[in-house]
């Protein structure tokens, strides 16, 4: 069952008062409109980050929702109803709910869900150490045909790109093809979770896949257009069939009359739901970079480290870079490991530029879309605070 | 009738001028913003569409700044004496504000006490344009130049601001304008700001009697 | 006739009422201006707040390395690369991993082929 809404996701409506602040937020430019005029949205442009929507002043850009789709779903007693949440959705959903940023409601989360009515409460955290797996042990293998070790011919090229961000993804194949081969071919949290679910947690929970719908909830409006990407059916079928944004499910908690803050604390279902700190940091700038030095640093030396915490990686400014010396145990020497983070679309440009012109140092480099990563994502709870 | 002849000079000419600049900007920025703020697409098309019609707003809010920050750098004195009229408040003028200076046909007024060159109305009329048009510039300005930099929660703080200043300037200008222009009673001050800035002796000592006592001390 | 014109000249208190209005004025503009920069400049406190939030659970994880979680071992040993953990597989190439740009259509052909090989 395919839930193709529209892949346009994100619009401007009536009460747009052309006060042309959005424009300024846009990393695409595909805000069209000047000061005084109402504006539109160019969707060949458009990227669906959401950062519009979230900064607008006056509420005037809406996402395209599927909570119907999923109230149908959820309704349908043949269907096994399968969520998977993701990391950044744990510590603003409860903003929704009169607690402070970054408060952490991921038990009440789970425990709401439940009673929401999934049949299966999974974690997308899970698909993330899965996608540190498949894109952290890509990025070895390119290193290893970089220095010239035998037998890894065949990989792509360095620097290699994070493929995380369905805004970012779309925004290369706008606007940079030439640097596709350079993004990772490991699917993003998301779609490895829908692809996984529908085939391994069929098999295991002895569902048919073409029985089960997925539902990702996501800090993200650009997921929504990911999903329905039409590759994206590894598993036979579409391998996520909708996304909600953390507002539409706090919508849905308070619509189901759920006492969100005195649900008690639950965990995620076993099999696909468990999950490891590198996964969790997946929602913040750096974290992607940070989860794959953890394991890939961790593989390439075969020592274990001893502080996982790689701080320099860390930060808020657009565009940061560290080196991480790694001894690599296959060649018996010591590999200073370029990293870089972009974190806003609008500062990638000039790192794609120094690649593709060979200028680029770097092994790896994260993009994330929305500035200061997943947690601020265009599908989060809106802040009057916005900038 | 009175024995007084001859007229009283109220407004020079660049205080006329200015009130000109302000007036006809404060009639173009008013039908502008009415227009972009209610979508009202025959306004904005009269000024060659609603992205022109904004460039005219912000152009016709530059020169409706300078204005009177022109006229005030170079009529300091004649500023100062306005500031200091419109904001000296006596029982007189409470006085006048009790019986509304007898303009309101339901209150009555017997004695209206004597008033400044403004009457207690105009007084706080004046009051109004000068914090009003402060208000506008301080929230125009940013929404214009730096809504790009402002985090959103300002541009909508600013926007506003901005309109119920406006919907408390336009109340209290159409007021003015009635009271000036059209009242049998005051109307012939219309001549006084519009044309030659000149107003009837006679009428002055009835409506701003201690001003036209200073005037006639000064002789 | 008579013409009644006011006189030059203004009293002190008439001039400091005049400077008075335009320095309070001006005092006006800087204390909304300051205002304006603290509300910029709190503006996006949500944004670290809620990393705080998310490297505070990352802190209190048992686990903290991504190839040391148990249901990920067990997907490669029972499912992705059966009896191993190896990441890259034919299998975990055909789930887990795309393709971009013009070789999508391509990769949609092999992707549906696969599926009618299994049906």
């Amino acid at each position: 069952m395919s839930t193709v809404v529209t892949k346009e996701i994100i619009h401007v409506t009536d009460r747009c008062k052309s006060c042309d602040h959005c424009t300024s937020v846009c990393p695409t430019g595909a805000i069209k409109g000047r000061l005084g005029e109402k504006h539109y949205i160019d969707h060949k442009k458009c990227v669906n980050c959401g950062q519009c929507l979230i900064n607008c002043p006056f509420g005037a850009i809406v996402d395209m929702s599927m909570a119907e789709q999923v109230k149908k779903a959820l309704a349908d007693p043949s269907k096994v109803v399968v969520v998977q949440t993701a990391p950044a959705v744990r510590v603003a959903l409860g903003e929704e709910f009169g607690l402070e940023p970054g408060a952490n409601v991921k038990g009440k989360m789970f425990a709401a869900l439940r009673r929401l009515g999934f049949d299966k409460v999974y974690d997308t955290e899970f698909a993330a150490d899965l996608t540190i797996m498949e894109e952290g042990t890509e990025l070895i293998h390119r290193i290893f045909a970089h220095v010239g070790v035998p037998g890894y011919e065949k990989s792509g090229p360095l620097p290699q790109f994070t493929s995380c961000c369905p805004a970012w993804i779309k925004y290369a194949e706008d606007r940079y093809p030439k640097i596709l081969p350079h993004i990772s071919s490991a699917k993003s949290p998301q779609q490895m979770f829908g692809a996984v679910a529908k085939t391994y947690a069929a098999q295991k929970l002895n569902v048919n896949p073409a029985d089960m719908y997925v539902v990702s909830i996501m800090p993200c409006t650009a997921k929504k257009y990911e999903c329905q990407r039409e590759e994206m059916i590894a598993s036979g079928f579409q391998d996520v069939d909708a996304v909600l944004t953390t507002r539409e499910l706090a919508q849905m908690i308070k619509d189901a009359g759920i006492n969100f803050l005195s649900l008690p604390d639950e965990k995620a279902d076993r099999l696909i739901g468990s999950s490891t700190g590198a996964a969790t940091i997946f929602g913040v700038t750096g974290g992607v970079m940070e989860a794959a030095l953890r394991t890939a640093y961790e593989i390439l030396s075969g020592q274990s480290l001893g502080n996982v915490e790689f701080k320099t990686v860390r930060g808020r400014k657009p565009i940061r870079e560290a080196t991480v010396n790694i001894p690599i145990k296959e060649l018996g020497k010591t590999v200073p490991v370029n990293v870089c983070i972009v974190s806003g679309l609008k500062y990638v440009n000039e790192v794609i530029e120094d690649v593709l012109a060979g200028r680029s140092k770097y092994h790896f480099i994260e993009v994330m879309n929305c500035p200061g990563g997943c947690i601020n994502g265009g599908g989060q709870p809106i802040r009057r605070d916005t900038y | 009738m009175s024995e007084i002849k001859g007229k009283v000079l109220k407004h020079s000419e660049q205080t006329r001028t200015m009130h000109w600049i302000h007036l006809i900007c404060f009639i173009i920025l008013g039908l502008t913003g009415i227009g972009f703020y209610f979508d009202i697409t025959s306004i904005d098309n009269l000024f060659g569409g609603s992205a022109n019609a904004s460039n005219v707003h912000v152009w016709t809010g530059v020169v409706f700044t300078l204005g009177p920050l022109i006229y005030v750098l170079f009529n300091f004195e004649k500023f100062a004496k306005f500031i200091d009229t419109i904001t000296t408040f006596t029982k007189d003028d409470f006085g006048w504000l009790k019986t509304m200076g007898g303009y309101v046909p339901f209150i009555k007024a017997e004695h209206i006490p004597p008033q400044d060159k403004y009457n207690a109305g105009q007084k706080i009329l004046g009051l109004l344009v000068i914090i009003g048009c402060i208000l506008m510039i301080v929230t125009g300005f940013p929404m214009w130049l730096l809504r790009d930099t402002m985090p959103a929660i300002l541009v909508w703080l600013c926007w506003k601001v901005h309109f119920w200043t406006a919907v408390i300037l336009i109340l209290a200008i159409l007021g003015h304008f009635f009271l000036a222009a059209i009242h049998p009673k005051s109307r012939v001050e219309f001549a006084s700001m519009m044309i030659d800035g000149y107003v009837d002796a006679e009428y002055t000592s009835h409506h701003n009697a201690k001003w036209f006592a200073q005037l006639k001390k000064a002789e | 006739m008579n013409i009644f014109v006011e006189r030059g000249g203004i009293t002190r208190r008439q001039f400091f009422k005049g400077t008075g209005i335009i320095a309070a004025t001006a005092v006006f503009a800087g204390i909304l201006g300051k205002i304006g920069i603290d509300i910029f400049k709190a503006s996006d406190k949500y944004i670290e707040k809620r990393i705080a939030g998310l490297y505070t659970l990352d802190e209190r994880m048992t686990i903290r390395k991504s190839h040391e979680n148990p249901e990920i071992i067990q997907i490669y040993k029972e499912f992705l690369s059966p009896g191993e953990v190896k990441p890259l597989t034919e299998k975990s190439h055909h789930l887990l991993h795309t393709k971009y740009g013009s070789e999508i259509p391509e990769l949609i052909k092999e992707l549906e082929a696969h599926r009618h090989h299994a049906a």
